[in-house]
């Protein structure tokens, strides 16, 4: 039958990653648009850390990495 | 024989790649963050890079439905051609119908049909069935929803209205990455059909990988496919179940590819369509203000529940007719070749293209138009084409 606990995995794990790229990507967007001070650098590094997310995501795509 | 599986293999892996173009460029075109034409190409490339990326091709063609093997039964190229006869129809006439259907299950569905007429009900593994296919069928699109639907929470929690457009620039890279994954999924299955048949026509040695050529040429036909952009499929998901924001685009795209990576990753396959499908309706209940179309839902997910037994029914039937010898298979193609044309030149009748993509579809299929009215369109057609 249905392998749950695998499922389960699937779901927490994608969760967490969606979660993780919109939560980084939003809050670069918002402290982005502050024209100077602290949030501006910070933004930009919420975009770069989703930058790196999703660059994992690519990781996980290609086999070529990881066999 | 084994000629004439390829051929159509790799019709069944061009009309794959038609079929599937929506389901990563269909929320970047609704929210405007790519031209349509600059959404297929780049889908399309993607595809054709992916697909040469990763040849881990499936043992299997069903993936351990039908009992293959040893103390199985044997897969004739016969029955894999007639279960691409089924596949391919039905993937055209979903097609037709605006419908997101997994090729993959039409695939299945057709090798189903012909493996039944050729060997019998005992040759398919029906518990196997129940737990890879109907019931992922079941939870692949809720997985996705419910993470669409708090990514979307999230973010119109964060984000100030006018920030939001700045999603545009995400949606190209979060879409992009849609199209990889699945580049590096859905040729293979081609691959896999055209290697096994080799294998079964005694051309290539037992257990070998796919050869280059293979590789090239499902590569090529899936990123043609692709680039021709199923535009009706891409009407339905993009304009069909909700209106689409552009932080709804990149909240549906985040969770389609999160969930798709991890579902091939931690060993639970889940469709790429019905996972594309369920962000696109979690990211409509999401967001405030926007409304899901559940009638177009409900279709939608009628067509899931008919695409296995429809591409059986009509596998099971190109089987009995191709078992009957030559003559058979020269019917099946025919038939099938006249099939195909004709949804195409019906098509035409509504085209739906890069250029009217954007209009809303009011209903998948078009209503019944009288021969008089029809060559009336067609004329003030012809005349604004004039006029420009």
């Amino acid at each position: 039958m249905i392998d749950w606990p695998a499922f389960f995995v699937v779901l927490v794990a994608t969760l967490v990653g969606a979660s993780l790229v919109v939560t980084l990507y939003s809050l670069g967007l918002r402290l982005v648009d502050h024209a100077a001070g602290w949030q501006r650098p910070v933004g930009i590094a919420c975009f770069v850390a989703c930058a790196l997310v999703v660059l994992y995501g690519v990781y996980l795509v290609i086999p070529y990495f990881h066999q | 024989m084994v000629a004439l599986v390829i051929v159509l293999a790799l019709f069944f892996d061009f009309t794959n790649g038609f079929h599937d173009t929506a389901n990563a460029m269909a929320t970047p075109i609704a929210t405007g963050a790519l031209k349509p034409k600059a959404a297929v190409a780049i889908a399309a490339t993607l595809n054709l890079v992916g697909a040469f990326l990763s040849t881990e091709v499936a043992r299997t063609i069903s993936g351990g439905l039908i009992r293959e093997g040893d103390g199985g039964i044997q897969i004739t190229p016969v029955m894999i051609f007639a279960g691409l006869i089924g596949a391919t129809l039905w993937n055209m006439v979903t097609w037709f119908l605006g419908l997101p259907s997994s090729s993959s299950h039409a695939l299945f569905g057709g090798l189903i049909g012909a493996a039944i007429v050729g060997a019998g009900f005992g040759s398919v593994d029906f518990s196997v069935l129940l737990s890879k296919v109907v019931l992922p069928a079941l939870l692949a699109p809720l997985t996705a929803g419910l993470v669409a639907f708090i990514a979307v929470k999230i973010i119109y929690s964060i984000t100030k209205k006018r920030q939001r457009n700045g999603f545009k620039h995400g949606q190209v890279f979060t879409s992009s990455l849609v199209s990889l994954a699945h580049g590096t999924n859905d040729a293979q299955k081609t691959m896999g059909v055209i290697t096994l048949t080799l294998i079964a026509g005694g051309f290539q040695a037992t257990g070998s990988g796919p050869e280059f050529w293979v590789i090239a040429v499902c590569a090529l036909a899936i990123a043609l496919g692709t680039y021709t952009g199923g535009w009706r499929i891409i009407r339905t998901m993009g304009k069909g179940l909700t209106e689409i924001e552009p932080g709804q685009g990149f909240a549906a795209e985040a969770s389609t590819a999160a969930t798709i990576l991890a579902s091939s990753h931690l060993g639970f396959a889940l469709s790429t369509t019905q996972v594309s499908s369920g962000s696109v309706i979690g990211t409509g209940i999401g967001r405030k203000g926007a409304s899901v179309r559940w009638r177009t839902a409900g279709r939608i997910a009628l067509g899931w529940l008919i695409t296995i037994p429809a591409a059986a029914a009509v596998g099971a039937i190109a089987a009995f007719v191709a078992l009957s010898g030559t003559v058979g298979i020269i019917v099946d193609t025919v038939v099938a070749v006249g099939v195909i044309a004709g949804i195409f030149l019906y098509a035409r009748g509504n085209r739906v293209d890069a250029r009217n993509v954007h209009d809303e579809p009011t209903v998948l299929v078009r209503p019944k138009r009288s021969r008089k009215q029809r060559k009336q369109d067609e004329k003030e057609l012809r005349k604004g084409g004039n006029a420009q």
